[in-house]
C-alpha cells in the first residue's frame, strides 16, 4: 500500500515539475526552484517505491500479487533482487527508476547552461510522467494486492494449517485435466480470512517463482543494462526537442553527443548479453534468432548508431559557422531512437506478438495496449510535428559542397545503410501485427550485402579526407591496404574452405575494415589515445562479423546417442558419457561427459531437470569453450535402460481413454485397475501391484489385456504382452497417476535386435561453432570503443556555450 | 543538386523492391484454421493447441517427435518434428508450429510453445468445484 502511495505522489510531483518547468520556460522567475524540488521529490519517491518493492520481495510478502507471481522461498538473494524485473509491472518500474535517476544528472548538467534546463526538462519529465501513469494503480501497479482480481493459487502455496477452515471449502477448485487442486483467492476470501484474524501473508506461504528460463546468472545483469540503454536514449530525444523549441540547432548536437555515445554503448552491451544468455541457456545453439523481442531492442540501437555518424558531420561542419550539415537528419534520428524504444516496449508488452515470440508477455489487458499506443503516439506527434513546424528554419546553411569522395558523404552513406538495416528489421518484426511473418532468411539475405557495403565504406572513409579527396590520391593510398586485405582474405578462404562467393566478398570487406582501422589505431596509439574510439569500435565490428561468419555459416551439428561408458566420436572429439550426478539439493541432474581430443581432456556437464514451475523437462546445454571454436552439447533426453524395454526405442505415453495406432492395430488404454487394498498397501510401503487395461483392435478382432506394475520387495517390475496373431509386443515402461508409457514393437523384429543387457543412454545434439568467441570479443571491443569516444566527447560537451 | 535526388530516389526504389521481393519469398502466414493448413503446400505457422488426450510419441531411432494438434473448430492434425520435445512442452497451452502439411502429416521445422500463467487460470475456470 505504501508503495502505491509513493508512486501516486510521485506522479503528482512529476506533473508539478512539468507545470513549473513550463512556467519557467514562459519566463516566470521564481518557478524554477519549485520545478527542481518537484523533480527531485519525484525521484526520491520512485527510489523509495523501488526499495519497497525489493523489500517486499526479500521478505516474501505474498499478499502482493507481483511478489507471489514472480518469486518464491527457494530463490537466493541475487535472484530475489532480480525478480524485481521478472514481470511486466516490475520492468516498467526498472525503466522508470533508471530514467528518473538519469534525469538528475541531466538536470544538473542543463542547469549550468542558461535557459537550457526548462526546455530539456519539460520533455524529460513528460516521459517520466508517462511511465508513472503506467505503474499507477490504474495500470501495471507492482503493489497490487493478490485479492484485487480473482486468482487461482496452487495448493502447495497455501499454509496447511488453514486448509481445514470451514469457509475455505467453497473456494476449492479442481482442474479436471490434471487433477490438481487450487484455491481461488479473491476479495471475498480475503474478507473471510481477515474476519478470522488470519493475514494473507500467513495464509500463503510460498510464491509461484520465476520461470526456470529466467533462472540464469544473466537475469541479474542483462535487464538493468538494457534498460539503462533505453533510459539514456531519452536524453538525446529531449535535447532534440529542446533545440526545436528554441529554434537553435547548433549546441544540442555537442551536448547530446556524449549521452548518445554512452547510451548506445550500454544498449549494445545489453543486446549482446541477451544473445549470450540465449546461447548459454536456451539450447537452440545460437545467440540470435531474429526473435521479435531481440529485434525490437536492436532497431533503436541501429538508428542511434546512424545518428552518431551524421552528428559527427554536423559537429565537424559547424566549425565553418552555421548549424552544420544534416541538421534535419540528426533531429529525426535522435527522435526516432527514442520512439523506437517506445515501439519496442509496445511490441513486447502489448501482447500484439502473442504468437510470435518466446519472450512476449501475454494478455496485458486492452487498456495497457491503448495506453502504450498513446504513449508512443504522443511523442511521435510531438517530435515530428515540431520538425514539420520548424522545417523552413532547418534549411542547410552550410554553403560548402563536398565532392563524391569526401568523408562527410561517406559518413552519411553509412547512416543510410544503417537505416536500411533498421527498416528491414522493422518490417520483418512488425509483420506479425498484420498476421504475417517472415522466415529468418529474410533478415540474413538482406543483411549480407549491407554488411559488405558497410565494410567497404568504413575502410574507404578512413582513407579519404574531410571535404574532398582526389581519385588518384585515394588509389595510391589504398593500394597497400588492399594488398594486405587480399592476402589475408585469400588465406582465410583457403584455410577456412569458404566456397560461397557472397561470403568471400563479406570476408574481404570485413578484413579490409580490420586492416585499415588497425593501421590507423596503431598510428594513434603513440599519439592522443582519446582519438582511438571510432577505430576501436570498427575493429570490434569487424571481429564481430568474422565471428558471425564462422559460427553461423560454418557451424555443424550432429545427434549422438551416448551409451554409458561407450566412446563415440563427433567432429574429432571422443565423447564418453560416464553417468549422472544430482545437483542443487537433488532437484537437477548433471550428466557427465568426458571429452577427449588429442592429449587434452575435458569434462562437460549438460543439465536436465523437471521444473516445479511448469512441470516441464528443462534442458541446459554445456559449452566447451576452446580458443578457435566452441563445442556445444545440448541434451535431448535420457534413457535409464530398464531391462524389460525392447530396443525398438519407441516409447508412447497414453492417458486414460486415449489410443494410439501401430502397424494397423489400434491400442486403447481403457482404464487403470487398482485392486482392493492397493492404496493402503502403497501408503504402508508393502508389496502391491497396479494394472492398466488395454484394448487391442486389428482387422475387426478385439482383444483385452492387462499390463501390470508390480512392486516386490521394493523392486519395480513391469509386465509385457505379446501376440503372434497380431505380430505385436507391448512392454509397459512406466505407470503413473495420470498416464502410462508403453513401448510397442513387432514380434518379428524384436527378436532380431533384442539385447538382454540394460543400457543407459544419453541423447545429445553436439555442434561446433568456429570462432564464436569473436562474436563476444568483437562486441566487447566495440563497446570499449564507444567509451573511448565518450572520454573524448564528454569534456567537449562540458565547455559552456557562449 | 537535382541529380543527387534522382540518384537517391533510384537507390531507394531498388532497395525497396528488393525488400518487397524477399519479403514475399520468405513470408509465412499465421493460420489458425487447420482445414486451410491441409489444403496448402506453402509453409505456414499453424496455431492451435496440443491434444493432451492423444498420445505423443518420441522416436529415438528416427529422432522424431510426434503429437496431435487441434484448432478452435476441432480440426485435428498429426505433427511430426525432427528433434526432441521442446522445453516447456508438457505444460504448453498453445502451440505454434512452422512447417507444411504433406502426405497426411504436418512436418514442423520449428515448435513454439506458450505456457503463460494467465492461461492456467482460464483452464481452471472451466472445471467444476
Amino acid at each position: 500500500m505504501i508503495g502505491t502511495i509513493f508512486l501516486v505522489i510521485a506522479l503528482a510531483f512529476s506533473i508539478m515539475a512539468l507545470v513549473m518547468y513550463y512556467l519557467s520556460f514562459r519566463g516566470y522567475k521564481n518557478t524554477l526552484n519549485y520545478a527542481r524540488i518537484s523533480y527531485h521529490g519525484m525521484v526520491m519517491l520512485i527510489i523509495a517505491a523501488s526499495t519497497m518493492l525489493w523489500y517486499t520481495l526479500l521478505t516474501h510478502q505474498y499478499q502482493f500479487k507481483y511478489v507471489f507471481s514472480y518469486s518464491n522461498n527457494s530463490l537466493d538473494t541475487g535472484f530475489l533482487l532480480a525478480s524485481f524485473w521478472g514481470g511486466q509491472e516490475g520492468s516498467f518500474m526498472l525503466w522508470l527508476l533508471l530514467t528518473s535517476i538519469i534525469g538528475i544528472i541531466l538536470q544538473s548538467y542543463t542547469s549550468k547552461r542558461k535557459d537550457l534546463e526548462p526546455q530539456v526538462m519539460i520533455v524529460f519529465t513528460l516521459t517520466t510522467a508517462f511511465l508513472l501513469v503506467m505503474v499507477s494503480p490504474w495500470f501495471k501497479n507492482p503493489f497490487e494486492y493478490i485479492w484485487a482480481t480473482p486468482m487461482f493459487l496452487d495448493l502447495k502455496s497455501i499454509n496447511t494449517l488453514y486448509l481445514e477452515l470451514p469457509f475455505l471449502q467453497s473456494f476449492f477448485f479442481t482442474d479436471n485435466n490434471s487433477g490438481a487442486g487450487f484455491i481461488q483467492m479473491n476479495a471475498e476470501l480475503h474478507g473471510l480470512l481477515a474476519g478470522s484474524g488470519i493475514s494473507v501473508n500467513q495464509f500463503i506461504v510460498d510464491g509461484r517463482g520465476l520461470n526456470p528460463q529466467l533462472l540464469n546468472f544473466w537475469m541479474q545483469i542483462h535487464p538493468p543494462i538494457l534498460f539503462t540503454g533505453f533510459a539514456m536514449s531519452t536524453v538525446p530525444f529531449a535535447f532534440a526537442l529542446s533545440a526545436l523549441i528554441k529554434n537553435n540547432y547548433k549546441d544540442w548536437v555537442k551536448q547530446a553527443f556524449p549521452w548518445l555515445l554512452a547510451g548506445m554503448g550500454i544498449l549494445g552491451l545489453g543486446v549482446m548479453l541477451g544473445g549470450y544468455w540465449a546461447y548459454e541457456m536456451l539450447g537452440w545453439g545460437g545467440y540470435w534468432a531474429w526473435d521479435p523481442v531481440e529485434n525490437s531492442s536492436l532497431i533503436p540501437w541501429i538508428i542511434g548508431v546512424a545518428a552518431i555518424h551524421t552528428m559527427l558531420v554536423q559537429r565537424k561542419t559547424q566549425s565553418k559557422g552555421g548549424i552544420g550539415k544534416f541538421a534535419k537528419t540528426n533531429l529525426i534520428l535522435c527522435i526516432l531512437t527514442y520512439i523506437l524504444v517506445l515501439y519496442s516496449s509496445f511490441l513486447t508488452r502489448s501482447g500484439v506478438l502473442g504468437d510470435a515470440s518466446v519472450h512476449s508477455f501475454v494478455d496485458p489487458g486492452n487498456i495497457v495496449y491503448f495506453f502504450l499506443l498513446l504513449f508512443m503516439g504522443t511523442f511521435l506527434i510531438m517530435g515530428f510535428g515540431a520538425i514539420a513546424y520548424r522545417w523552413k528554419s532547418l534549411i542547410d546553411d552550410t554553403r560548402i559542397e563536398e565532392g563524391l569522395l569526401s568523408r562527410e558523404l561517406a559518413l552519411f552513406t553509412a547512416a543510410v545503410v544503417l537505416i536500411a538495416s533498421a527498416v528491414i528489421i522493422l518490417v520483418g518484426t512488425s509483420a506479425p501485427i498484420f498476421g504475417q511473418s517472415v522466415d529468418t532468411f529474410f533478415y540474413d539475405e538482406m543483411h549480407i550485402p549491407l554488411a559488405i557495403i558497410i565494410g567497404l565504406l568504413n575502410g574507404l572513409s578512413l582513407l579519404i579526407k574531410w571535404k574532398n579527396t582526389k581519385g588518384e590520391d585515394l588509389l595510391k593510398k589504398s593500394l597497400p591496404f588492399l594488398g594486405v586485405t587480399f592476402v589475408i582474405t585469400f588465406l582465410i578462404v583457403i584455410f577456412g574452405g569458404i566456397d560461397r562467393i557472397i561470403i568471400v566478398l563479406l570476408t574481404l570487406s570485413t578484413v579490409f575494415v580490420l586492416v585499415v582501422n588497425s593501421e590507423v589505431a596503431f598510428k594513434i596509439v603513440k599519439g592522443n589515445k582519446k582519438m582511438l574510439g571510432a577505430y576501436v569500435a570498427h575493429i570490434g565490428i569487424a571481429l564481430f562479423i568474422l565471428g558471425v561468419i564462422g559460427s553461423s555459416v560454418y557451424s555443424q551439428q550432429v545427434d549422438v546417442n551416448l551409451v554409458k561408458n561407450e566412446t563415440k566420436t563427433a567432429f574429432g572429439y571422443e565423447m564418453t558419457f560416464t553417468g549422472w550426478t544430482p545437483i542443487d539439493n537433488n532437484t537437477k541432474y548433471s550428466f557427465n561427459i568426458d571429452i577427449k581430443k588429442g592429449n587434452s581432456e575435458y569434462l562437460v556437464k549438460p543439465v536436465m531437470y523437471v521444473s516445479d514451475f511448469n512441470n516441464s523437462l528443462m534442458r541446459i546445454p554445456a559449452i566447451l569453450n576452446l580458443l578457435t571454436q566452441d563445442l556445444y552439447i545440448s541434451p535431448n533426453g535420457y534413457d535409464e535402460g530398464k531391462k524389460s524395454t525392447s530396443n525398438s526405442g519407441e516409447t508412447i505415453s497414453l492417458q486414460k481413454g486415449s489410443s494410439t495406432n501401430f502397424d494397423g492395430s489400434t491400442i486403447t488404454f481403457e482404464k487403470f485397475n487398482l485392486g482392493e487394498g492397493t492404496m493402503t498397501a502403497m501408503q504402508e510401503g508393502i508389496d502391491f501391484q497396479m494394472g492398466a487395461i488395454l484394448v487391442i483392435k486389428k482387422d475387426g478382432e478385439v482383444e483385452k489385456t492387462e499390463l501390470l506394475r508390480k512392486q516386490i520387495n521394493g523392486n519395480i517390475e513391469f509386465t509385457s504382452y505379446s501376440s503372434k496373431e497380431f505380430d505385436l509386443r507391448i512392454d509397459l515402461v512406466n505407470l503413473s497417476a495420470s498416464n502410462i508409457e508403453i513401448s510397442i514393437s513387432k514380434i518379428s523384429e524384436v527378436k532380431a535386435d533384442q539385447h538382454s543387457e540394460a543400457q543407459e543412454i544419453l541423447y545429445v545434439s553436439a555442434s561446433i561453432k568456429p570462432f564464436i568467441s569473436f562474436v563476444w570479443i568483437g562486441v566487447a571491443v566495440m563497446v570499449f570503443g564507444f567509451f573511448i569516444a565518450l572520454a573524448r566527447r564528454l569534456p567537449e560537451s562540458m565547455s559552456k556555450s557562449k | 543538386m537535382k541529380n543527387k535526388y534522382i540518384f537517391g530516389g533510384f537507390i531507394i526504389v531498388i532497395f525497396l523492391s528488393l525488400m518487397v521481393y524477399l519479403f514475399t519469398q520468405s513470408n509465412i502466414q499465421y493460420q489458425d484454421d487447420f482445414s486451410q493448413v491441409m489444403n496448402t503446400t506453402k509453409t505456414v505457422k499453424a496455431t492451435g493447441s496440443w491434444v493432451k488426450e492423444k498420445s505423443y510419441d518420441l522416436n529415438r531411432k528416427n529422432k522424431t517427435f510426434t503429437f496431435f494438434m487441434v484448432d478452435d473448430n476441432g480440426n485435428e492434425m498429426k505433427v511430426i518434428y525432427n528433434g526432441t520435445i521442446p522445453n516447456n512442452f508438457e505444460s504448453a497451452a498453445s502451440v505454434v508450429v512452422t512447417g507444411k502439411y504433406v502426405n497426411g502429416y504436418f512436418h514442423a521445422k520449428d515448435i513454439l510453445t506458450k505456457c503463460p500463467s494467465k492461461y492456467e487460470d482460464e483452464q481452471v475456470k472451466t472445471s467444476t468445484m
